[in-house]
């Protein structure tokens, strides 16, 4: 009893870590799940999204100084909320160029698409560094949402629970558009197969162009959320995408609960392993997606994709 | 290469540009470079020549590779404080580091392909980048390994100092010419041709009765160990040696420089990808800070336009007369869904 007290802080900070990791990997399930393809730009859209966030809650916006000094009065809850809101939608755009660039990699070598955002993704992050610098930022947290509070003799941090809420949010989110709209059941049938589609009179590219851009907003808005804990820095978005990818390789390409049950797992196994030896911890999930992937080639709950031709 | 037609050892072009490199130190401040950077560009050369047998002739898209040249880096300086301080030991050491390291990782990833084999290397490769930033006692963490000398490389009777960038940049020209000789012979030897088959079709070459898995395997413990020996030739170049080079990034830039060089359709291809990337950094870098930004949308105007790079773009100049074939980049697999 002793002992699992004494692990309860970690497996609790395992959980919402878990959480947010599965945030992070579930925009770029979406878009290698539906439409096939590796956007390793995801976790420079995620930067983007901190940074932009970044922008509306500490403003030091390229405005008149009287707007500016009316949008600083406004109290700081108004603007984190309005950066969680408005973040994604700027990023947005974004991956609309993205995904005009990618159309041409279609239906050729999914290497190329890897290629091509790998290429993207260091555009997109010498860019920030163009911007905003090298240095690192910290996006500033509403009061109510900061700080922390005391239960079983233990001090917990209250803004990882409401970043572990607002992941069960965004999951919840998609997990109703993709399973429960005619949205969602129109581009998984066109992941399935999409000529049938096609023949049926759905236009392909439009619901591609759709997918892509929510992928892009969720990856921004992970970008948001998780910036209060993570700070913000240019080769954030290389932290990641690596977690991202290592998720849904684990999870199994194209299942929502193999991304969410995956980002549970890896939360957990970094979570209990900091609790033993905190230096290594992160190195714990990159031995469990190789033993995962080992013993199970397609991962949790994986099924056959046209990414093992 | 018309099959059964001799390969011969080298080529006119490849002494032609041996002898070019030759040359380098005798101009290269005259225009306004400098020595060091001849070496680097010649070490990268020989990495992304090693790089290439796993992506061009084995179609095998390892996104890991710095890891290798990490592990080499790495080996060379602790070879040298722990073992002996010879030139010829602290190599060995890194190519045969790198090389187990290599045989480690293929013995996970070599029934896989394409897209997971890609996500295999990342994993891999961050374990390694990982692992060389928390081991502080061994690698020095993030402070890097620092003090390893030039060692003087010792042929029995004469003894060549390379504290100067000049000596240096002619040692590691002899390595590059020793490496693009080995690595042509083998892509041309029955290995290299079976390697070829499977990239075009693995399927049909296990059904012809090669062992797939022992080829893939061996092509990547090759590569890793040339990859170590680069490594081992900066960590000396440097003087250090840093876990940076073993980061996602730096073994994406290797890949930058091999596809924008042409590799996937050339021999030389990564070789003059390795000129062009560090010619951008230092002359796109002296215009403006961001010279990545600019590479990086050369890269992916590449990626999206020609795939075959530099060489790709060369070659389609030449035969355009000819003939209206280009290479094939991408072979085009069975669709088995």
């Amino acid at each position: 009893m002793g002992t699992l007290l004494n692990l309860l802080p970690h497996l609790v900070n395992g959980i919402t870590l878990g959480l947010l990791f599965a945030l992070i990997a579930l925009g770029f399930m979406l878009i290698l799940g539906l439409m096939e393809q590796i956007n390793l730009a995801h976790g420079s859209l995620f930067a983007l999204g901190a940074y932009f966030a970044y922008a509306i809650c500490a403003p030091r916006l390229p405005l008149p100084p009287d707007v500016l000094g009316m949008w600083a009065a406004v109290p700081l809850g108004w603007r984190f909320a309005a950066a969680v809101v408005l973040a994604p939608i700027l990023v947005a755009p974004f991956g609309l160029v993205l995904e005009r660039l990618m159309r041409r990699t279609y239906g050729r070598d999914p290497l190329y698409g890897l290629l091509l955002t790998f290429g993207v993704a260091m555009v997109l992050e010498e860019l920030i560094r163009m911007v905003w610098g090298t240095r690192d930022y910290i996006l500033p947290v509403p009061r109510e949402m900061s700080g922390g509070f005391i239960m079983l003799d233990l001090i917990w941090s209250t803004y990882r629970f409401w970043a572990a809420a607002l992941a069960i949010v965004a999951m919840a989110g998609v997990w109703a558009i993709v399973e429960r709209t005619r949205f969602g059941a129109m581009v998984k049938a066109g992941a399935h197969d999409s000529e049938i589609v096609q023949a049926l009179g759905i236009d392909l590219t439009r619901l591609r162009v759709w997918v892509f851009v929510l992928g892009t907003m969720l990856a921004a808005f992970a970008g948001v959320v998780l910036a209060p804990l993570w700070g913000i820095r240019p080769h954030m978005g290389v932290d990641a995408v690596v977690p991202a990818f290592l998720i849904i390789v684990l999870g199994g390409v194209g299942s929502f609960w193999g991304a969410a049950i995956g980002g549970l797992l890896v939360g957990m196994v970094v979570g209990l392993s900091g609790a033993y030896a905190s230096e290594w911890s992160m190195l714990s999930m990159y031995l469990l997606l190789i033993a995962v992937v080992t013993l199970r080639a397609r991962g949790l709950f994986g099924k056959k994709s046209v990414l093992e031709v | 290469m018309a099959p059964g037609r001799l390969v011969p050892t080298f080529t006119p072009a490849m002494l032609v540009s041996w002898l070019l490199f030759a040359t380098v130190p005798m101009w290269i401040e005259r225009v306004g470079l400098y020595q060091y950077l001849g070496v680097e560009i010649l070490i990268f050369a020989i990495y992304a020549l090693a790089y290439n047998l796993v992506l061009g002739h084995a179609g095998l898209p390892s996104f890991g590779h710095g890891a290798f040249f990490g592990i080499g880096a790495y080996a060379f300086g602790l070879a040298q404080f722990n073992l002996a301080a010879s030139l010829w030991v602290g190599l060995a050491v890194a190519v045969l580091a790198a090389g187990l390291g290599g045989t480690l990782v293929a013995l996970f990833i070599s029934h896989r392909r394409g897209i997971y084999y890609a996500l295999m290397t990342i994993a891999f490769g961050q374990v390694f980048w990982f692992i060389a930033i928390k081991a502080h006692s061994i690698t020095g963490g993030e402070d890097g390994l620092l003090k390893i000398e030039r060692l003087p490389v010792a042929l029995g009777i004469v003894t060549f100092d390379l504290r100067d960038n000049t000596a240096l940049y002619y040692f590691v020209l002899a390595v590059f010419v020793g490496v693009s000789l080995l690595l042509w012979r083998l892509v041309h030897s029955p290995f290299g041709r079976i390697v070829k088959a499977i990239k075009q079709n693995e399927t049909r070459a296990r059904f012809v009765g090669y062992d797939v898995w022992r080829y893939k395997a061996a092509v990547l413990i090759i590569s890793a160990a040339l990859s170590g020996l680069a490594g081992g030739l900066f960590s000396m170049a440097q003087t250090s040696a840093f876990p940076d080079v073993m980061s996602l990034h730096y073994s994406g830039y290797v890949v930058m420089m091999t596809l924008v060089g042409g590799g996937l359709v050339s021999f030389w291809g990564p070789v003059v990808g390795a000129v062009a990337f560090f010619l951008a950094r230092d002359m796109i870098g002296a215009l403006t800070t961001g010279w990545m930004l600019w590479f990086g949308l050369f890269f992916v105007a590449l990626v999206l336009f020609k795939p075959e790079g530099i060489a790709g773009i060369f070659a389609g100049l030449a035969t355009r007369k000819h003939k209206t074939t280009s290479a094939p980049v991408s072979n085009p697999q069975p669709q088995e869904r």
